[in-house]
């Protein structure tokens, strides 16, 4: 076990104040603060070479958590043990067996080029020569970007300088990555990309990562194992792909009548558009094969097409649910 | 002390991004010249000495204040901390296996590094387009004394910049004690008028503190005056740095435990 939290909690102190100008001058005089609990007695363990998704809405606690793994933030309260440490004393041993992305925030120097930030990297993290050339022609090679090793920062693209941002922190074999949003505003292409990039880096190299991410693509292709937080509090930690099932509850069925029909929604089905050539409607999971089967009989069909309950529906349940019995 | 070197480097490479700043800064040299040159030619018009500089001293001491505050580039750090925590990206640092009091010593000297270069060619090139007869001092021990107090007095100002820059974990804007700091600093280093001008009972008072040794005493070492002052200074420096990178660590250590990473 190399991550472990117990009772885990942090409250942040928030600033309010009125509105309009009253509401200036009054906050001159009388603060007024409220606290916001973004982790509450949170527990989780992590194992060596595991690749963890962390979901939950905005505001959930996922990067409060990560912050607190990466020391940047001290708890509350509760236990917290990093590769053996308490994070948040941030002593260099620590520091040097990590590493941490987050997509919004960079640890490139955007006057220079990537390979300047890498050769900083090398000393801050001091990485023998050789090591340092095997990594990064391994992760250059991966991500494909030896042309661009040279080139300035900021007339990289945006999945370009992810891709850098990846390579840099990955330079020292870290054991444990932490990516908060790391495809975030990124095209499809170049998400697909990273997230073969992360695929092979937790294969091939072991190491352990723990993602956050909105994009539930990241998380199914690349997370056995996933958590949902949720107003601070777990609610979930096991299977991805059981805990997608269990709110896969629904299947979206589309009818396409060979001539006008008055089509009439079965009990339980959910009607998303009808006009009299065509319907389209969410059914049971457990009653769409007997559903469909009755709608061929009754029906003069020139289509009929079943298909998956949408991933933004799936992730809105999960999201909207209280705690799921963890695996 | 390589991690240290390299991040010099990288701030040193940084600067050469920016062409024409560099090249504006080497121009304006000129201005601080070219004010002193007017104003204290319509005073030396009349007087040969003037508190015991001559026009040539009083030009030289000019030339090399105005040398040395450009090349103290401390100002830098207490805007960079304060920014970074208020928005958030504070954590850049905190996540690296370096001091972040030494990462920030480390830049400011790459990118002093830099400016001294350029800051350099542009004062020499006034010094020689002005025929300003130039006073230095020839003492090796008074120059590398001198040297010491430059260096010395960067780094405590890098230090008192940081310690302002870190308030911004408590307070939510730094901008008052800045001015406070900006204003104390551009009268009490000597930079806008020579101290020796003062009366002494107010430069007897600026003496305990470190200002008087950053700018105004290493300018006046450098024309040859006070050299019975570059040890009190040394001594006087490396106290107040000694004072400051003590209460900097005590400081980060309490403040940055209520830093919530959130930026604005």
């Amino acid at each position: 076990m190399i991550i472990e939290t117990k009772n885990l909690t942090k409250t942040y102190k928030l600033f309010e104040k009125e509105a309009g100008l009253r509401g200036s001058v009054k906050s001159l005089f009388k603060r007024k603060f409220s606290y916001k609990t973004a982790l509450s007695n949170f527990d989780i363990t992590v194992n060596e070479g595991e690749f963890i998704g962390l979901i939950g809405p905005n505001g959930a606690g996922k990067t409060t958590l990560v912050k607190i793994l990466t020391g940047i933030v001290a708890k509350t309260s509760g236990e917290v043990s990093v590769l053996g440490f308490y994070s948040n004393k941030l002593e260099h041993a620590f520091k040097k067996q990590y590493a941490v992305v987050m997509g919004q925030k960079s640890q490139l120097f955007f006057e220079l080029t990537a390979s300047d930030t890498f050769l900083l990297f090398k000393e801050l993290y001091g990485i023998p020569k050789e090591e340092y050339q095997k990594n990064l022609d391994y992760f250059v090679t991966l991500f494909e970007v030896e042309k661009l090793l040279n080139v300035q920062v900021r007339t990289l693209s945006l999945g370009e300088r992810m891709k850098m941002e990846l390579i840099a922190a990955l330079l020292h074999n870290p054991k444990v990555l932490f990516l908060d949003e790391p495809t975030i505003g990124l095209d499809a292409v170049a998400q697909r990309q990273i997230r073969t990039f992360l695929k092979e880096v937790n294969e091939n190299k072991g190491t352990t990562i723990i993602l956050t991410s909105h994009y539930m693509e990241d998380i199914k292709s690349l997370c056995k194992r996933c958590v949902v937080v949720n107003h601070g509090e777990k609610n979930y930690d096991g299977d991805t792909d059981t805990l997608f099932q269990r709110y896969r509850t629904h299947k979206k069925i589309t009818l396409c009548f060979a001539e006008e029909t008055n089509f009439l929604l079965p009990e339980g089905c959910i009607l998303v558009e009808q006009n009299p050539l065509k319907a389209v409607f969410m059914v049971p999971v457990t009653t769409s094969q007997e559903l469909v089967t009755m709608f061929m009989k009754q029906y003069v069909l020139n289509d009929i097409t079943i298909e998956e309950d949408e991933i933004g529906s799936v992730v809105e349940r999960i999201y909207d649910s209280r705690k799921v019995e963890s695996e | 002390m390589k991690k240290y070197l390299e991040i010099a480097k990288i701030l040193f490479k940084s600067q050469m991004a920016y062409r024409f700043d560099v090249a504006m800064t080497v121009l304006f040299t000129v201005t601080k010249i070219l004010f002193a040159y007017i104003l204290w030619g319509a005073i030396f018009a009349q007087n040969e000495v003037v508190g015991g500089f001559t026009f040539p001293m009083m030009l030289s001491y000019y030339i090399i204040s105005s040398f040395l505050s450009q090349i103290e580039m401390s100002d830098g750090v207490s805007r960079e901390v304060s920014e970074r925590i208020r928005s958030g990206t504070f954590s850049k640092y905190m996540v690296i296996p370096v001091s972040v009091n030494g990462y920030f010593i480390a830049q400011t000297f790459g990118t002093v590094a830099y400016y001294f270069i350029f800051v350099a060619i542009g004062t020499i090139l006034w010094i020689l387009l002005f025929g300003v007869g130039f006073v230095i001092t020839s003492g090796i021990l008074t120059i590398l004394s001198t040297i010491v107090i430059i260096i010395l007095g960067l780094l405590f100002m890098i230090q008192l910049n940081f310690f302002l820059g870190m308030l911004a974990f408590k307070f939510q804007d730094i901008e008052f004690f800045l001015m406070i700091k900006s204003n104390i600093v551009s009268f009490v280093t000597g930079g806008l008028v020579p101290l020796m001008l003062l009366p002494q009972s107010i430069v007897s008072v600026m003496k305990i503190f470190p200002f008087y040794y950053v700018t105004y005493l290493p300018s006046m070492l450098l024309i040859g005056e006070n050299g019975h002052e570059a040890v009190t200074g040394i001594i006087m420096l490396s106290i107040w740095l000694f004072v400051f990178v003590l209460l900097n660590k005590i400081t980060y250590v309490k403040m940055r435990v209520i830093y919530d990473g959130v930026g604005i």
